[in-house]
């Protein structure tokens, strides 16, 4: 999948590129602000984020150029916090809209989410580390030609430790993970959801896949 | 305008009349006239004056009466100069025109403190813009690169996010004009939004959730709203006492919806009680507990007001604090 990112701030900029390229995103971008609409179109990109706050054009006459010649999903990135920026990013062809500072699983939710509606064809729901295989649209996880199914709770753990391979996950970021899916589990939950995860894994032959790390959390 | 003083006003007017008519009477006596005669010049120059002084007395009552009644059936008094009515004698005209002089001169006052205020408005939401944009860096390098010390780092720009929105939410509840909009919201998104928005310091302090029976609609904004409820959640965290528990729920009487957010920290002294929605307001558990600035409730109050909605709190010494957002129904009906 690959992002365009039109932002002036450089650091910002250089940040974003760094972490979305962790989460397996290309990205691109542009310091050409002046023909900035048609760098963006010329990309092919799979989705467009777009700040408000820009030199020669501002956001809104560079969203409303752009949905003018193009149909790619528009995502406003802003430090704008009012109703009406809100509104006029939606009138001018938004697909999205989001404040900053933002919330990075946020962010990463959204433009997920955008991407799925938009690209649902080749849109690949499946991720794959040491032949285990997780396929988050059916909620099964495959090893070996053996296969489990997961919960909720399971999948989001699961994700997130196969989305970050070789990092520690702390506790707290594993809970984090589950209460922005409105399950605002406590540790107890949490010790229950990865004990039955490691067993369900161990059932299929992947034992030992999730590591504890003591004192920081888990590791894939 | 009393009949009384308008009289005393006349006083010089009425002796000199007194002592024209004396000297008249002295002088007709003089040339022998008859004391009919004499009589009926006085009687007339006296009901000359009388009604002289009466078409005196009724014009200048009238239109002051008319003045009165204008300035006190309006709001802002200082536009009063604009209502007044084009007076037919000389004294008002001469205070109409220092009138309408000093209450220009007061308006200007008052609309240069107002187009400076609002400047230091908008300066201040401006400045609290870009500020977020070097606050969005740190926190995206701090997530670029995750380990103990960046996640220490991670946790202070939430707190200084936190101040920053305070800030914003100040400038704006002092906005004369209301620039809010209300809408329809569901009670339960909204509160698990809030819930979600503070993860990250509920998590860490071990805090537990429970959300129960938020099955309904109110009308408010919902940033607002999102905003207090994140004040009160703040503050739950602030003034535990051992694991924080939180409970959301809902209920329904005849006139309000009403949102309760329940803890069960350190509580508040019955005294201090009626007074943490004061501007300022520290108490005792803001001083022994935490830094506190008096101004998370105070806001949160402000800008119930600005909706209409209630806000309540309930609480005693280490059982937990209550916070109820009362939203009334009648208000909801109107809107609907």
């Amino acid at each position: 999948m690959k992002l365009f990112i039109i932002e002036d701030d450089i650091v910002l900029r250089t940040e974003l590129i760094s972490l979305l390229e962790s989460y397996n995103y290309s990205c691109e971008t542009s310091d050409n602000f002046k023909n900035i609409i048609t760098e963006a179109v010329d990309s092919n990109a799979d989705l467009i984020l777009l700040d408000i706050n820009l030199p020669y054009y501002d956001g809104y006459h560079v969203c409303r150029e752009i949905r003018k010649i193009s149909d790619v999903p528009i995502m406003v990135v802003t430090s704008r916090n009012n109703d009406m920026d809100e509104l006029m990013s939606m009138n001018l062809g938004a697909d999205d809209f989001i404040t900053k500072p933002y919330n990075i699983q946020i962010l990463l939710a959204r433009i997920a989410a955008i991407l799925k509606r938009t690209n649902q064809k080749n849109y690949s729901s499946e991720v794959e580390y040491k032949g285990l295989t997780l396929s988050m649209a059916k909620s099964t996880v495959y090893y070996e030609s053996k296969e489990a199914e997961l919960t909720k709770n399971e999948l989001r753990i699961l994700s997130v430790l196969m989305q970050n391979a070789n990092n520690i996950i702390s506790r707290d970021d594993l809970m984090d993970e589950l209460w922005q899916s409105d399950e605002f589990v406590d540790d107890n939950t949490l010790t229950v959801n990865v004990n039955r995860l490691r067993k369900k894994l161990e059932e299929i032959g992947a034992a030992d896949f999730i590591k504890t790390k003591r004192g920081q959390g888990y590791m894939i | 305008m009393k009949l009384s003083s308008f009289l005393k006003d006349k006083i010089l007017f009425l002796l000199a009349q007194t002592f024209i008519i004396i000297f008249l009477v002295l002088m007709l006596d003089v040339y022998r006239i008859s004391l009919y005669a004499r009589i009926l010049i006085c009687m007339t120059i006296v009901i000359i004056s009388i009604v002289a002084l009466a078409y005196e007395y009724l014009i200048r009552s009238r239109y002051y009466n008319r003045l009165n009644k204008t300035l006190e059936s309006m709001e802002q008094k200082q536009y009063i100069a604009s209502l007044l009515e084009e007076p037919n004698f000389a004294e008002a005209e001469v205070l109409c025109e220092i009138l309408k002089h000093v209450t220009k001169a007061m308006n200007d006052e008052i609309a240069s403190y107002k187009i400076s205020q609002d400047e230091y408005r908008e300066y201040i939401e401006t400045w609290i813009h870009e500020i977020k944009i070097p606050i969005s860096c740190i926190d995206l390098i701090c997530q670029n690169n995750r380990n103990d010390i960046t996640k220490k780092i991670s946790e202070e720009t939430v707190r200084v996010d936190s101040y920053i929105e305070q800030a914003l939410y100040y400038a704006r509840s002092k906005n004369v004009a209301s620039d809010y909009s209300i809408r329809r919201l569901s009670l339960d998104s909204l509160v698990k939004a809030a819930v979600k928005k503070h993860s990250k310091q509920l998590i860490g302090c071990g805090a537990q959730v429970k959300l129960d029976s938020l099955d309904y609609t109110v009308y408010a904004d919902e940033k607002w709203l999102d905003f207090i409820i994140g004040q009160i959640i703040a503050n739950s965290i602030k003034y535990k006492k051992d694991a924080l528990t939180l409970w959301f729920s809902a209920s329904e009487n005849q006139e309000n919806i009403i949102l309760s957010i329940k803890d069960n920290g350190i509580g508040i002294s019955e005294s201090d009680l009626g007074r943490v929605f004061e501007k300022g307001f520290t108490g005792e558990n803001g001083r022994a507990f935490a830094k506190s600035t008096g101004i998370g409730l105070y806001l949160c109050k402000e800008l119930c007001n600005k909706m209409y909605l209630g806000l309540e709190a309930q609480s005693s010494v280490g059982n937990g604090t209550t916070i109820h957002i009362i939203f009334p129904k009648d208000r909801q009906s109107f809107l609907q």
